[in-house]
């Protein structure tokens, strides 16, 4: 087999936005790889910085901005120093596109169906309306919409349809990479079900790649080759998902998997105590010391730098690493 | 224990109706439509269906914020079905409410200490320093500490897991017979939530109070109340005790619920689910027949034509199935 291609690369990855209290790092040294055809899924809490990586990587920044840094490369190509107007050209919905949070709720009210899935064609692509059209109804068949349903307004369809709407609309440009913000959790566990059958179903038909984020740990398995996990802006632990359950090695994953609620299996859940700390303050040394249960003296005083666990398993964490 | 009944619903209907215009008759959401059964003094349901199944509408005519439409709920041998405004006042304290949206359900302009006197001053309850003493005790409960803290503080300045407290305290104060919680950790954090049903449920067991808890997550369920309704589409269609109905569930969508639902598993992304296509139906013409029969993968004829009855397949556990039905 040949050796899989690599179609996105981070580097160093940090977003600063202006607060009134002083600058926030919501996306802190972050540096991944993503393989055509492979997910990574990225958990975290709430606040965490999971959507602000997300919408970093398509150059989607809040208007607070105060500095972003490191290289994003798409297909070996730096893309986060491009012009805007060429990113917005060439790579922006084109190479990599992204399903957003609640985006089944953003629907435009006054277009139909195939109206809203022919938008990006006709304003990225600069197609004609017939063949857009055309292409828009080949991604109702494959996302599993009738065609009966294209003449349809957003009030006339129910939740799972209008989100496999908002899938149909990211894959229209044919994007490599999918970015995809809690695709499924304003949806019904069986509607989830059915949507995370379809993105597996795409991703083997199109060799996607995607970028999974999601809050919930569960979920995660669902489409996960690897999982990073973030906490307080940073990626503090990264490994294969057979690993991520198995073996876990920072502190605040441990405390994770402890947390989640199964129905196959009657053990005590645990939940994690305090809560996130403050991205303006950060503590000192590790970010998650003071709520870890592991916690040593060197926690606090140093933060630990990204050891090697196993292969390609990574982590900020001095559990079992000889430390003086 | 004390196995007496607590309540009783028999055969409850709750239609809303809806109107195009005033020439057309009327049509109804049959939102909730025909369910019966029986709720014992110190014990706790899950009440677990999707969204539009009529788990809220349930649980909110049961504490008659909504008007039934028929059947009758029965309160301790009392029949509080048809009971008014006024008539209903003691069973106000009989019943605490706690709503999904701690963000909504508080008075931004009241204090802490405020939200918890008012339901101790409407039913005129105690002197001022007694107030004050079941006020401390009532935020001590709920892991509020110190108290002093937070009483003289306004609802933005809490988290939504303190918030979530602060709506369970006000529920409790009255010391109620029964709470009815609707999905009371939804809009949390995934953090918070367990920390926020394990005190829910120490309190309910430490003032022997009947819950009953409405939620759309099967997976929070398992150790936390006693029995599991799930709810399809306006019915009742299966009732058994917790470990039994995740063990050995009977109805057809209560086991794609359960295959639904993924355990953390590197498996999971190798295998397709076996869930029903499509999506719960419009209630205003719902399915003749069981009401699930269109996604249902073992559907027969007699599904299309006749409700299944409430069979009693073992002990202590129904299903509204015509495959278990021994006629």
């Amino acid at each position: 087999m040949r050796e899989k291609e690599t179609v996105l690369r981070l580097n160093n990855f940090s977003l600063t936005y202006k607060t009134q209290k002083g600058p926030l790092q919501a996306v802190r040294n972050v540096s991944f790889e993503l393989k055509e055809g492979e997910t990574l899924a990225i958990v975290g809490e709430s606040g965490c910085g999971k959507s602000s990586l997300a919408r970093g990587i398509l150059r989607l920044f809040p208007r607070n901005l105060e500095k972003v840094s490191g290289e994003i490369y798409m297909d070996g190509q730096e893309v986060l120093s491009m012009k805007e107007e060429d990113f917005r050209k060439n790579v922006r919905w084109t190479k990599i596109s992204m399903v957003f949070q609640g985006a089944m709720n953003s629907l435009n009210p006054i277009l139909k169906t195939i109206q809203q899935i022919s938008e990006p064609l006709i304003i990225h692509m600069g197609m004609d309306k017939i063949s857009a059209y055309n292409r828009a109804k080949e991604l109702l068949s494959l996302v599993g919409i009738p065609e009966s349903f294209a003449e349809r307004y957003p009030f006339e369809l129910s939740g799972g349809m209008k989100q496999r709407v908002v899938i149909a609309m990211a894959l229209v440009t044919h994007p490599k990479v999918v970015i995809l913000d809690e695709p499924t959790s304003a949806l019904d566990v069986i509607t989830q079900a059915n949507i995370m059958n379809l993105l597996k179903l795409l991703k083997k038909e199109l060799n996607l790649s995607y970028i999974f984020i999601t809050h919930d740990i569960a979920t995660a398995s669902e489409l996960a080759d690897n999982i990073a996990v973030m906490y307080a802006g940073e990626i503090v632990e990264i490994s294969p998902s057979e690993v991520f359950y198995s073996k876990p090695a920072h502190g605040y994953t441990m405390m994770l998997l402890d947390s989640v609620p199964t129905l196959k299996t009657t053990k005590k859940l645990k939940s994690i105590p305090g809560s996130p700390p403050s991205l303006i303050n950060p503590p000192t040394g590790c970010r998650f010391h003071p709520r870890c249960q592991y916690v040593m003296d060197i926690c606090k005083k140093k933060e630990p730098p990204m050891f090697q666990k196993g292969e390609n398993h990574y982590a900020k964490c001095y559990i079992g690493e000889s430390h003086e | 224990m004390n196995n007496s009944i607590l309540l009783k619903i028999e055969n409850l209907k709750v239609w809303f109706e809806i109107r195009k215009n005033i020439l057309t008759p009327p049509m109804y959401v049959k939102a909730v439509d025909g369910i019966s059964f029986d709720l014992k003094k110190g014990e706790s349901i899950s009440l677990v269906g999707e969204s539009g199944s009529g788990k809220t509408t349930l649980g909110r005519t049961i504490l008659r914020l909504y008007e039934p439409t028929d059947g009758n709920i029965i309160f301790e041998d009392k029949d509080i079905t048809k009971l008014d405004f006024k008539s209903l006042s003691w069973y106000r304290k009989e019943t605490g409410f706690i709503q999904q949206d701690p963000f909504g359900a508080l008075a931004p302009h009241f204090t802490i200490y405020k939200i918890l006197e008012e339901p101790l001053l409407i039913n005129k309850i105690g002197t001022p320093a007694e107030r004050r003493d079941m006020i401390l005790k009532a935020l001590e409960e709920v892991k509020l500490t110190p108290v002093s803290d937070f009483i003289g503080k306004y609802p933005h300045m809490l988290s939504g897991g303190q918030m979530q407290r602060v709506v369970i305290a006000r529920a409790l104060i009255m010391r109620p017979k029964l709470v009815i919680a609707d999905e009371p950790v939804s809009m949390l954090d995934a953090s918070v939530r367990i920390e926020i049903l394990d005190l829910l449920r120490d309190l309910q067991e430490k003032h022997h109070m009947s819950m009953i808890y409405i939620t759309h997550d099967l997976a929070t369920v398992r150790a936390f109340t006693n029995w599991i309704f799930i709810m399809y589409a306006g019915n009742l269609v299966e009732r058994a005790k917790t470990e039994e109905l995740i063990e050995n569930p009977l109805h057809p969508y209560t086991k794609a619920l359960l295959e639904a639902i993924p355990d953390p598993d590197p498996e999971n992304r190798r295998r397709m689910r076996k869930v029903p296509e499509g999506e719960p139906p419009n209630l205003i013409n719902p399915p003749t027949g069981c009401r699930f029969h269109p996604r249902c993968q073992y559907v027969m004829d007699i599904c299309k034509e006749a409700i299944p009855e409430d069979i009693e397949v073992e002990k202590e556990h129904w299903v509204r199935c015509w495959l278990y039905s021994k006629g």
